[in-house]
């Protein structure tokens, strides 16, 4: 039975890893941007979620205020910080998306105190026995719930609505897009704000789940999302969703039997390495 | 007249594509733009609808100038693009690039417009939940011309219709413009196919290097042995 707890416990943190990184491929998708920064919001929805559940007591609250702002503070980053340098070399963005990150840890620190922050009565800690001698906490099921759910709901809204589908016109030819009357702009806004609520819910789960947050619970994400993004065949929504789970799962299985030879945070990166050597375009990339 | 041009200058970035260029068309005609390659043409059409700077001149629409408008307005006018080099949306179904067509119109405009396209182009109605980058480089043409008519437009821009398509294909494109025209839309045409856009076009611009050199009934250029030796490539 421990392989299948190994193999559910990677579920759950590859569920994190999804949503974390499908903010990273929907803006690589747009704009062809690496997006370090990205993790800073996360980071960011972990302090709000925390913060707005000791508050009101409401968790629900918390996730839905977290995934509002932090939305928002995703299209404030583009407006600001890279919507100036679009039509420069993608490196300069990713440039100031370094900067922007590192800056941020920084002002978290200066804001939220060096110590970190914890919940006042941590919620859905109450466990359900999957079966005989395997059990999962309430919050560890809801991060699989959520992540289906938005997952599934994003799915069908870029499939079945006309923004949906202007959308992924957008992403496959801006200026053809633009030339049958797509506001360019807005459906960057929307995607921001999308990417941007989706890693504040990653950040409230994992604050959850570890029931802290600190300025730096940001940085083993940042890198690791990257190599997910990679993983999955850069722009590829679905191979990131893949790649994601599956590295949740090799983490669940590593730790056990590779922990002497290899950290865990190594292990993206042994698999990344494996992966691009048989498949350069990624899991699921087109070549 | 529906569409007047005047000294229009577009281009991307420093670079200058089209040079005072003049031309108008109206109501149930079509203007062939033609030119070699690099001369302007689609720049001229990519410009008209807002998406290339312009750089000079004016667009009157109707008499009223839409140079400061963006595209979208354009299209709630009535313009409509069948862009250079088809430029589907391959990763799109056939009815989604037929959405995008309507992306500005009223839901009930979209559904009649999608309803029009599928009956200029009943091949397109078998294929539509296929994604347009599997079709065949005929009914991408074809998904390019009914995605322009969606939004129910009163002018139409459409570069190299005929481009790498086989001669019956080019015949049922050519023959929904000439039904078209003959409803009342305004057709810009640009095209390398001499015959075909001599065959369709009312008048006649010629330019090179971003200047227009000639201009004329398509008639005086058939007639015009030094157009057509020099500009039209057939002798």
């Amino acid at each position: 039975m421990l392989y299948l707890e190994l193999f559910i416990q990677g579920i759950v943190q590859g569920s994190i890893y999804g949503l974390i990184a499908l903010g990273l491929t929907l803006v690589y998708g747009l704009l062809r941007i690496l997006h370090v920064a990205h993790a800073a919001l996360f980071t960011l929805g972990g302090y709000i979620g925390v913060i707005v559940t000791n508050f009101t007591g409401s968790f629900a609250l918390a996730m839905f205020v977290a995934m509002i702002v932090v939305g928002v503070i995703g299209m404030a980053v583009y407006k600001f910080a890279y919507e100036p340098i679009l039509h420069r070399p993608p490196y300069i963005a990713l440039i100031a998306s370094i900067a922007l990150f590192i800056a941020s840890e920084e002002i978290y620190r200066i804001v939220f105190g060096p110590f970190g922050l914890s919940y006042i009565n941590p919620p859905l800690q109450g466990q359900i026995e999957i079966f005989s001698g395997f059990r999962l906490k309430h919050g560890e099921i809801l991060v699989m719930v959520i992540a289906v759910v938005m997952l599934s709901a994003l799915a069908w809204l870029s499939a079945n609505t006309r923004t949906g589908v202007a959308w992924r016109a957008t992403v496959t030819d801006p200026e053809m897009a633009a030339a049958f009357g797509i506001k360019i702009q807005n459906v960057r806004y929307l995607n921001f704000f999308i990417a941007s609520a989706l890693a504040a819910v990653a950040g409230v789960l994992v604050a959850l789940l570890n029931n802290l947050v600190e300025p730096t619970m940001g940085s083993v994400p940042s890198y690791k999302a990257l190599a997910i993004i990679v993983l999955g065949g850069l722009g590829s929504i679905r191979g990131t969703l893949v790649a994601a789970l599956a590295l949740g799962v090799i983490e669940a299985y590593g730790t056990i039997y590779l922990g002497k030879i290899l950290d865990r945070d190594a292990l993206a990166f042994a698999f990344l390495i494996i992966v691009l050597m048989v498949r350069p375009q990624g899991l699921l990339g087109e070549k | 007249m529906m569409l007047e041009v005047r000294g229009l200058g577009a281009g991307y970035g420093d670079i200058v594509a089209v040079r005072d260029f003049s031309f108008s068309v109206e109501a149930g005609k079509v203007l062939a733009l033609l030119g070699a390659n690099g001369a302007g043409k689609s720049s001229t059409l990519m410009a008209l609808m807002g998406i290339v700077q312009q750089k000079a001149g004016e667009i009157l629409l109707d008499g009223s100038d839409i140079s400061m408008l963006a595209a979208d307005q354009r299209i709630k006018l009535g313009m409509a693009i069948v862009p250079e080099g088809r430029r589907i949306f391959p990763d799109l179904t056939v009815q989604e690039n037929l959405v995008v067509g309507g992306h500005v119109s009223e839901a009930a405009t979209l559904a009649a417009g999608t309803a029009q396209a599928y009956e200029y182009f009943p091949r397109l109605k078998e294929r539509t939940g296929q994604k347009a980058g599997s079709l065949s480089g005929g009914e991408q043409q074809m998904l390019a011309l009914g995605r322009a008519l969606v939004s129910a437009p009163r002018l139409l821009l459409v570069d190299e219709l005929s481009l790498g398509l086989m001669p019956r294909i080019i015949d049922e494109c050519y023959e929904v413009l000439a039904k078209l025209r003959s409803e009342g839309l305004a057709i810009v045409l640009v095209e390398q196919n001499t015959e075909h856009a001599l065959a369709v076009a009312d008048e006649v611009s010629v330019l090179e290097a971003g200047n227009s050199v000639w201009f004329g009934t398509a008639k005086e250029a058939a007639k015009d042995s030094a157009i057509t030796a020099a500009y039209l490539g057939t002798a």
